[in-house]
């Protein structure tokens, strides 16, 4: 199959994912306005914080916006899109990579598009609207490039701890744990951190980059970070392939049969 | 009586035992609270470096074991919001009605079950970290029974109102959005992230009178600076949030299992 085709899957599985949301429409809508909900709290507390320090480290209340911005939308893209990035390790471990692995698809693609999370949504809305309170249009272009970087970050983090379940089992709970924690480091200022632990997030974890170097370069551009950021997009998302491509051919099929709903 | 609750005493002893059986869960569980410790004493680092070495009442080791206890505590039940929701929603729970138990005594036996050994794991993990960092801090013995008692009946407000929302899941249809939002309430106007102490004024007025710091705040509080006084304020708290909670959530769960049977029927 050609990449077009596979464009053309995509649509086709966004299109029929929307449609069966659609049914169920209160539902659809409480769960975009749970998310933004939950995200306003995270900000609040934000602005708590910024209230009672008004400059943490150069930090002010207008990066953490940015921040949620960028976090929120290249997150709520990813799930919706990618819906099935964070299920993989359950996939795996449950047998149900047969289906993906049977037909003329790249199968890696397929499983991670196989669902979309509408709940996302609510991510996307939140991290635009964030956008439009602390950015000007003039910064919009840069803003959402290194919003795509942010992307394939979190998505190649999301193989890589997915995959975690060729090799050892059963990694719902460590895949989970993984993720949560790339959150996590994401949704903090790298500058508070000390020059050992700005080091593992600028490596093994890359939450460095997720938001904080896109936030100093949209503060004052600078070439070698902004190269640094797409090396480190283009290593991770490599790496996922790679990784999740010695998987399948360790992955031992359980024969289980399946319903896919 | 004391037969009666027995066997919901050996219901939370069988959620103990299982939960015990996930060991690489529960040092996935404790190693994220870790991490998480790791995050404040960074952020607060920074924070006490820019100024005093007071900050709302607080020192920075004091900050940080208040963290300590509002990470484990917070986080350690079960997402109960969700595991009842859906037997709400899908039915399941008229199986329970036709066994001879309370299925709201149950399920707080099973909660508080693996929520004491979530809390125990999560709260080891993260005083490694903050003795690591930070370094230990002066701990009045004799008082650590008392604030185990805040802890538990701070874990239990928090089961009453994450059991009460599941039930609302009855007519919302969504308990995973539910469970969303109430988590991210306490971990604000609780003071999970932070003391009240840093709120402005009226917000602080307003947070300490509500259920949720009975759950983060105020055990925290009594962790790190106890006071007899403080204590029997925040026991009264808790036993009045508990009671109303009590009354409304059999009010709900009755007018819930009468919609049941009328949609079984």
């Amino acid at each position: 199959m050609t990449f077009r085709q596979h464009l053309v899957m995509l649509k086709e599985y966004l299109k029929m994912s929307l449609a069966t949301a659609m049914e169920y429409r209160f539902n659809f809508m409480l769960e975009i306005g749970s998310m933004i909900l939950n995200d306003m709290m995270w900000v609040s507390f934000w602005w708590i914080f910024f209230n009672k320090f008004p400059v943490v480290n150069e930090w002010v209340f207008n990066d953490i916006i940015i921040m949620y911005a960028i976090v929120n939308l290249s997150w709520g893209l990813n799930g919706v899109i990618f819906g099935n990035r964070n299920q993989l390790a359950k996939i795996i471990a449950e047998g149900r990579l047969d289906f993906y692995l049977n037909l003329p698809k790249n199968e890696l693609f397929h499983v991670i598009i196989g669902k979309s999370s509408w709940f996302s949504m609510g991510d996307i809305i939140f991290g635009l609207i964030m956008a439009f309170i602390s950015l000007e249009l003039v910064h919009w272009p840069l803003f959402l490039l290194l919003t795509f970087f942010s992307m394939i970050l979190f998505l190649s983090f999301n193989i890589i701890a997915g995959s975690l379940s060729f090799f050892i089992g059963n990694a719902e709970e460590s895949s989970h744990q993984l993720n949560m924690t790339m959150i996590a480091f994401s949704s903090y200022p790298l500058p508070i951190f000390n020059d050992v632990a700005k080091l593992i997030l600028l490596t093994i974890i890359p939450a460095g980059f997720i938001a904080s170097i896109p936030i100093q370069l949209l503060k004052s551009f600078d070439w070698t970070w902004f190269l640094l950021l797409i090396l480190a997009s283009i290593v991770f998302l490599v790496l996922a392939i790679v990784i999740f491509r010695i998987g399948v051919r360790r992955y031992e099929s359980g024969s289980m049969i399946t319903l896919r709903g | 009586m004391i037969m009666g609750f027995a066997k919901y005493w050996e219901a939370g002893k069988i959620s103990v035992n299982t939960r015990l059986n996930y060991g690489m869960d529960l040092l996935a569980h404790a190693l994220l609270k870790g991490i998480y410790i790791f995050i404040f004493i960074n952020l607060w680092g920074v924070v006490y470096s820019q100024g005093s070495n007071l900050i709302a009442g607080f020192t920075l080791n004091m900050m940080i074991w208040y963290l300590v206890m509002t990470e484990a505590v917070v986080t350690s039940p079960r997402k109960i919001v969700e595991v009842i929701g859906e037997k709400v929603q899908s039915g399941e729970i008229t199986n329970s009605l036709t066994k001879p138990y309370n299925f709201i005594l149950f399920e707080y036996a099973n909660s508080m079950g693996q929520a004491i050994i979530n809390f125990t794991t999560a709260f080891i993990a993260g005083s490694i970290i903050a003795g690591i960092f930070i370094g230990g801090f002066h701990i009045q013995w004799t008082t650590l029974p008392l604030v185990a008692i805040v802890i538990i009946l701070g874990l239990t407000l928090h089961f009453l109102i994450m059991a009460l929302l599941a039930i609302f899941s009855f007519w919302i249809e969504d308990a995973k959005a539910l469970n969303f939002i109430y988590d991210k309430v306490v971990f604000v106007l609780g003071g999970m992230l932070a003391p009240l102490e840093i709120f402005p004024h009226w917000l602080e007025q307003i947070t300490k009178y509500l259920p949720f710091s009975y759950i983060a705040y105020y055990p925290a509080k009594l962790w790190v600076q106890f006071s007899m006084n403080s204590f029997w304020n925040v026991i009264v708290g808790e036993l009045v949030w508990i009671i109303v909670l009590i009354i409304t959530l059999v009010i709900v769960y009755h007018i819930c299992i009468r919609n049941i049977s009328i949609n079984g029927g």
